[in-house]
């Protein structure tokens, strides 16, 4: 024994292992394809409502399930972003280019009619409905979860591999770009100032970034072979997901039943 | 039978302007520890690449001869099958890290979820790796943010967890502090009293002779020496492929040279150590004896 620290094993850690995986929150724990089908259905119910009100629900109900989840701190305000930058321009697009009969005020050559604001409201609260069930999936969704969840059914590991690894890629390409931009800048290039100094400083690092990209996915590969990962039997899973609950099924089955009827009453009743 | 077999094996790599290995033939026979010595450039990582398979099947290149593992030939083995029966520890800690499991523990076990054991096992064997390498206080890490030697054990810990009966380890310890390069070798060791047949890649000359039951000498591509690790210690061929000699058989050759040698030459220093107290006990004169 040397002269470093020795250090107890986490064994809470290493039994959490032995427990399907929980976040202690009743949403949180969802199945994550049940998740998905859930969000799926708001999403197709928000489309299908009569708007603005019904788009405007489905994006209160995120809101307050993102509240229910203890997700409320990250969530709104990433979605509240959206809405401001998303949701403002295509309401402004919408509501000044939409021709209509009231009028209700001429600004040089655009005139803002009351359909137009009417139109604006639906097609961007339904936007941003469909962008708040994906940001609030992937917020709630840890996703090694969702690719266990995609491999117990019968999703190969190489294919949830490919996923995991391409959003693994994209984080990486911007932390490389990252460290080749001070590399550059050390060297004394160019990295700051206006547009076209910035763009041309920025097209040599293109090469080495994904140069080193394209390296690492086959240093990946290999690292992967000699952990026996291209092995064709069945892999087994260190972390496991609860089991669905028969009331998650019947949640679920809710959620579905509700996009179903929502479309039904947009084809019979209200459009 | 004989585990590894090589025919005349030369291989360039693909975008080589000469050949990593030329005229190699070997045999390695299971149940003893080979070690791999020679100059930087010499071939040691390209011979391991080729006895596990990852030439020609990962890395291309012209490979020639004839490479026979268990007894069926390299380029009829499933990659696959390859990759469940020999482990091989890279030489490169920094190429070894899926990148896809988000702490330490969770990837020394990745190996053991592709091989399909049970959760019960997998969290036992990792355990057990995780005290033999004290890598306790690195388990809740995440993988991408360790340090070179940290990257090194995690790297040498996974593999080992997967428990293959052939094991192939490409300097494991070049990045190591003196204690965790002592703790790679006690399993190195553990390895080898189970049995396990292994080829390991090192440096550092001392160890070897403590661990090698034999050595393989490389330079410029070739097999230049191959023998029991007694033997091609102390002999010439060490020298002329450049590879320095154990210190005591250092220190053996000098007092030979002038004219004092002990009975015969030692490898390791418990060896030395007894030949020295063997020669001051039988001489008359304590003083004059060495
Ligand atoms: N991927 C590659 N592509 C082309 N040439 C390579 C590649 N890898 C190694 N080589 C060349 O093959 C030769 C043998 O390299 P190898 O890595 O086997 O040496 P080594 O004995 O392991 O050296 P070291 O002690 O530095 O690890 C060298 O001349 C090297 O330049
Ligand atoms: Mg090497």
């Amino acid at each position: 024994m040397g002269s470093s620290t020795v250090h107890e094993l986490d064994q809470d850690f290493i039994n959490s292992f032995r427990s399907p995986a929980t976040a202690g929150n009743r949403i949180r724990d969802l199945n994550p394809i049940s998740f998905a089908i859930i969000m799926l259905s708001c999403s197709v119910t928000a489309i299908a409502l009569p708007g603005p009100a019904g788009p405007a629900a489905i994006c209160l109900l995120f809101a307050v399930l993102s509240v229910a989840a203890g997700l409320a701190k990250t969530f709104l305000p990433l979605y509240g972003k959206l809405f401001a930058v998303v949701g403002l321009i295509l309401f402004v697009l919408r509501a000044a280019f939409l021709p209509g009969n009231h009028i209700l005020w001429t600004v040089g050559p655009i005139s803002i009619s009351a359909e137009g604001i009417i139109q604006g409201l639906n097609f961007s609260l339904v936007v941003m409905a469909v962008c708040g069930a994906v940001t609030f999936f992937f917020a709630v969704t840890p996703m090694k979860n969702l690719m266990l969840a995609l491999e117990q059914r019968g999703v190969t590991p190489r294919a949830t591999y490919i996923i995991l690894a391409s959003f693994q890629a994209i984080t990486d390409l911007g932390k490389n770009t990252k460290v080749v931009m001070d590399a550059q800048k050390s060297r004394g290039i160019e990295t700051e100032g206006g547009m076209v100094r910035r763009t041309t400083a920025f097209l040599p690092i293109l090469a080495p970034v994904f140069l080193a990209a394209m390296s690492q996915t086959e240093e990946r590969a290999l690292a992967l072979d000699a952990r026996a990962f291209n092995s064709r039997n069945r892999h087994s899973h260190l972390v496991s997901l609860r089991p669905v609950s028969s009331a998650e099924i019947i949640v679920v089955c809710a959620v579905a039943l509700g996009a179903v009827l929502s479309i039904v009453g947009a084809v019979f009743i209200w459009n | 039978m004989e585990l590894v077999s090589l025919r005349n094996v030369g291989f360039t790599y693909a975008y080589g302007d000469k050949p990593a290995l030329t005229d190699i033939s070997l045999t390695i026979e299971p149940g003893l520890l080979y070690g791999v010595v020679g100059l930087n450039a010499s071939g040691k990582s390209t011979l391991c690449s080729v006895i596990r398979g990852i030439i020609p099947h990962f890395h291309h290149g012209e490979l020639t001869g004839e490479v026979r593992i268990m007894g069926k030939d390299l380029l009829d083995w499933d990659p696959a099958e390859l990759s469940k029966s020999i482990g091989y520890v890279f030489q490169n800690p920094f190429t070894q890290i899926s990148g896809v499991k988000e702490t330490v523990f969770e990837e020394i076990a990745l190996g053991l979820e592709n091989l399909g054991i049970e959760r019960e096992e997998m969290i036992e064997r990792v355990t057990v790796v995780v005290r033999e390498l004290g890598l306790e206080a690195l388990i809740r890490k995440n993988p991408n943010e360790l340090s070179g030697g940290q990257r090194q054990k995690v790297a040498f810990a996974s593999i080992i967890a997967m428990d293959a009966d052939f094991i192939i380890i490409d300097e494991p310890t070049s990045q190591l502090d003196p204690d965790a390069s002592e703790a790679v070798f006690g399993i190195i060791r553990q390895l080898k009293e189970r049995g396990k047949s292994i080829i390991l890649v090192e440096h550092k000359i001392d160890l070897m002779a403590e661990y090698a039951d034999r050595i393989i000498v490389m330079k410029g591509g070739q097999v230049v020496m191959e023998g029991p690790a007694r033997d091609v210690l102390v002999s010439d061929g060490l020298g002329d492929a450049g590879v320095p000699y154990p210190e005591v058989t250092e220190l053996a050759f000098a007092l030979a040279r002038a004219g004092k040698p002990l009975s015969s030459v030692p490898i390791t220093r418990a060896e030395a150590a007894q030949l020295v107290s063997d020669r001051i006990k039988e001489a008359p004169h304590a003083h004059s004896a060495l």
